[in-house]
């Protein structure tokens, strides 16, 4: 399916035609209702789902015992080249964050320094500094003496809880013992209330990490947490794996493999919408946190629109009050006490909740956090007059997407009713069940069709004025006014005398509104492909 | 649970009793052995030196698990410490944090943090400003706000005009760090005398940065204040 340039009807854009290999479009818009055959529908319907279009992109669902497959997979591939045991191959892979050939060739160079680095081996005794800014904590470290005290002499004495009375205690491979409760109520906290899977030793400034088998045996009696901690070791490796993304859904714990479009490069020219296959429903964007398909539009774009729609809400400005995105993951963070020295909880990264700036800059350039920056306050007026000009316009844009959105989130009632309309022609008349599915089909298309023109708008929105706009707005609008006939078909009163002229009429309509939206999807999908769309705004690559 | 955790916070206020040569104190606020005040002196040859310093200890329920969050009471002139909120920027109070730190140690912890300030982290980026601009002026407001806030010594070479604080009224100008010639100058023009010490201080209007801020750029701020 190619573009649809000749089926705009002004003269000026004939130029167009020459370049584009025309399609017969116009015979659909006019004729499909009288020329689609009724038996024909259902192959049409499929058919869409079939070839790979360009707008698609091939991915490929896991379940969440698919993803651990593929983890212990990794592993056992670390484990056989180093000749480690497979949970110290664990601990080096998480260290590196799964990246098998990094890990390996700094391995090779240096397994003994990675050790450490990893939190296997204990850091050697003659270094004893320890991270950069231990010399403010070095006054505590007679509790850490007491440590090394505490398993010479006999009554032992737990440093944490100071029960004297433990009999059962445990130590990783540095040597610092605490007792068995103790361990327990850490990791558990650790895990529970951090959500931490790095179990490091309890003693101060000791980089040891836990190993999983320490962990289970620590969690013996408390199944729950081991299960969380199992869990995230899968979260942390799904994270880490840039082909690899959770199912957003609430309680769907299947995973999507969609290598195409795990560069960040890749979401500039295509829309990556997956499904991870447990629902129909279940359907995501790889490339971005938008839960739901946000097609025609570009990631960065559906960001900045879903943005700006949310700048008015009450949760939007709490949201904005209280939390920033970590300028490097995008990870939401609310600051809920201590400095603005943040580090972020996912990817570690350290920057200032004043400027967003890298905190390692800060070092000696802290002066950007200079709370009155003359000129950000000017910048800030200035995008405050043009914000007002623009709100016309922008509500202009704004009130058809919520009108779209409105009328989707209406789509349970219509698919009620459209059950019940089902159930009173089969009654009626010598439909069958089969027959009447008509109905619900075109429920199906015209909400999945109401999301694409949902989104359109918000790319209108964003492209810039020029032949290639009013293009994508005629397409818009083609499918618009096709999808509303629709609608309104499916709105009409049942009278048994004209159920056959009414299925008619909608599956007519129903094959042309889904051919409409492919028309649409197509011509973009491509049009990022030939950069032929223009923006009004900066839409960098993320 | 809580049983080890109200076990070891007792041990440690014990502890923290029987121990006099750290002259750490650790008071119950309430009645719950679960918010703390702890107090210390402020350490030798500092600024801060002659001060009693008072910290809000409270400690949450996965303690020791978790770090004890701890505010600063008294107010206290320091890179590293809110000079609104008293809010303290230290690694053993986040990240850095392991189980087998006391309060004790964590309080002392604190007390060198007074001694060795962390610039290049700050807390309160005007204060640190201020310390990384000129070392001598910024020493004079610490020791300033340890005389009225944590009952220090009343500073021997007042900073500003702040021998004239007998009636007891403190001197805004010395607590903000600024000569009082400077803000004369401007309040002289007639701009009113908190606004100009604001302005004043937020351009860190001190020691070098002196010469290089214009008065023109001055006044320009204090239009737009």
């Amino acid at each position: 399916m190619s573009s649809d340039y000749e089926y705009s009807d002004d003269e000026e854009y004939n130029e167009y035609d020459d370049d584009e290999e025309a399609m017969d479009v116009e015979d659909g818009s006019t004729s499909s209702e009288e020329d689609v055959e009724m038996d024909v529908y259902d192959d049409d319907i499929k058919v869409v789902s079939e070839a790979r279009k360009a707008y698609e992109v091939d991915y490929r669902p896991l379940t969440h015992q698919q993803v651990k497959d593929l983890m212990v997979a990794d592993i056992e591939y670390i484990s056989t080249i180093f000749g480690v045991g497979s949970d110290v191959a664990a601990l080096l892979l998480r260290h590196m964050d799964w990246n098998k050939d990094r890990l390996t060739e700094k391995y090779m160079d240096d397994a003994f320094s990675i050790s450490i680095a990893a939190g296997i081996s204990p850091v050697p005794k003659p270094s004893h500094s320890g991270p950069d800014r231990s010399k403010r904590v070095t006054r505590s470290s007679k509790s850490s003496k007491k440590i090394e005290q505490a398993t010479i002499s006999e009554p032992f004495l737990c440093p944490v809880c100071f029960d004297d009375t433990a009999t059962d205690t445990l130590g990783l491979s540095c040597g610092h013992i605490f007792c068995t409760g103790c361990w327990a109520m850490y990791t558990v906290s650790k895990i529970r209330d951090e959500g931490e899977h790095r179990v490091l030793c309890m003693a101060e400034n000791c980089g040891v990490v836990a190993l999983n088998p320490f962990v289970h045996k620590v969690l013996s009696d408390d199944e729950d947490t081991c299960a969380r901690y199992d869990e995230l070791l899968v979260r942390n490796y799904v994270a880490c794996n840039k082909n690899l993304k959770y199912c957003p859904f609430p309680s769907c714990d299947r995973s999507v493999s969609c290598p195409t479009a795990s560069s960040r490069s890749a979401l500039s020219t295509i829309v990556p919408t997956v499904s991870c296959g447990a629902d129909p429903k279940h359907k995501f964007c790889f490339g971005c946190s938008i839960d739901g398909d946000h097609r025609p539009v570009l990631c960065v774009v559906a960001r900045m629109w879903l943005k700006k729609c949310r700048d008015d809400s009450e949760t939007a400005n709490w949201i904005k009050s209280n939390t920033k995105e970590c300028s490097k993951c995008q990870s939401t963070i609310e600051k809920n006490g201590g400095c603005n020295h943040m580090t972020c909880k996912k990817c570690k990264y350290e920057f200032c909740w004043v400027c967003m700036g890298p905190w390692a800059e800060h070092g000696t350039a802290w002066y950007s956090c200079n709370r009155y920056d003359d000129k950000s306050g000017v910048e800030a007026r200035d995008a405050q007059s043009k914000s007002r000009a623009s709100l016309e316009r922008y509500l202009h844009y704004y009130n058809r997407w919520a009108n779209h959105e409105q009328s989707a989130k209406l789509s349970v009632e219509l698919y009620m009713k459209t059950e019940k309309k089902m159930e009173e022609m089969q009654l009626t008349t010598d439909l069958t069940w089969i027959e009447v599915q008509f109905m619900k089909k075109a429920v199906d298309i015209v909400e999945n069709c109401r999301t694409t023109l949902k989104w359109t708008y918000a790319m209108a929105y964003y492209l810039e004025n020029g032949n290639q706009k009013a293009m994508f707005e005629d397409n818009q609008r083609d499918l618009e006014r096709a999808v509303e006939d629709l609608s309104e078909l499916l709105e009409q009163p049942i009278e048994s005398e004209t159920i056959p002229v009414l299925r008619q009429k909608v599956t007519d309509k129903s094959v042309y509104v889904q051919k409409r939206n492919e028309i649409l999807l197509e011509d973009t999908a491509k049009g990022y492909l030939e950069e032929r769309w223009k923006w009004n705004v900066v839409v960098d690559d993320l | 649970m809580s049983d080890a955790r109200l076990r070891r916070v007792n041990k440690e206020i014990a502890d923290c009793k029987n121990d006099q040569s750290s002259n750490i104190n650790i008071d119950l606020i309430d009645n719950s052995p679960f918010h703390l005040r702890g107090s210390f002196d402020g350490p030798q040859d500092t600024p801060y030196d002659g001060g009693h310093f008072e910290v809000d200890i409270v400690i949450p329920d996965s303690y020791p698990f978790q770090p004890v969050k701890m505010k600063f009471i008294t107010k206290v002139y320091h890179p590293n410490v809110s000079s609104a909120s008293g809010a303290i920027c230290l690694d053993i109070l986040k990240d850095a944090w392991s189980p087998v730190l006391t309060l004790k140690s964590t309080l002392i912890s604190l007390q060198s943090l007074l001694c060795s300030p962390e610039p290049n982290d700050p807390q309160d980026a005007e204060v640190a400003k201020h310390y990384m601009t000129s070392r001598s002026s910024f020493e004079d407001t610490a020791r300033y706000w340890t005389h009225v806030y944590a009952g220090g010594p009343a500073p021997s070479s007042a900073p500003g005009a702040a021998g004239k604080d007998i009636t007891g009224l403190r001197d805004e100008v010395a607590i903000a760090g600024l000569e009082k010639v400077h803000v004369d100058q401007f309040e002289a023009i007639g701009f009113e005398r908190s606004k100009v010490i604001d302005v004043l201080r937020r351009l860190n209007y001190r020691g070098s940065n002196v010469s290089k801020i214009p008065d023109d750029k001055v006044v320009e701020e204090l239009l737009r204040a």
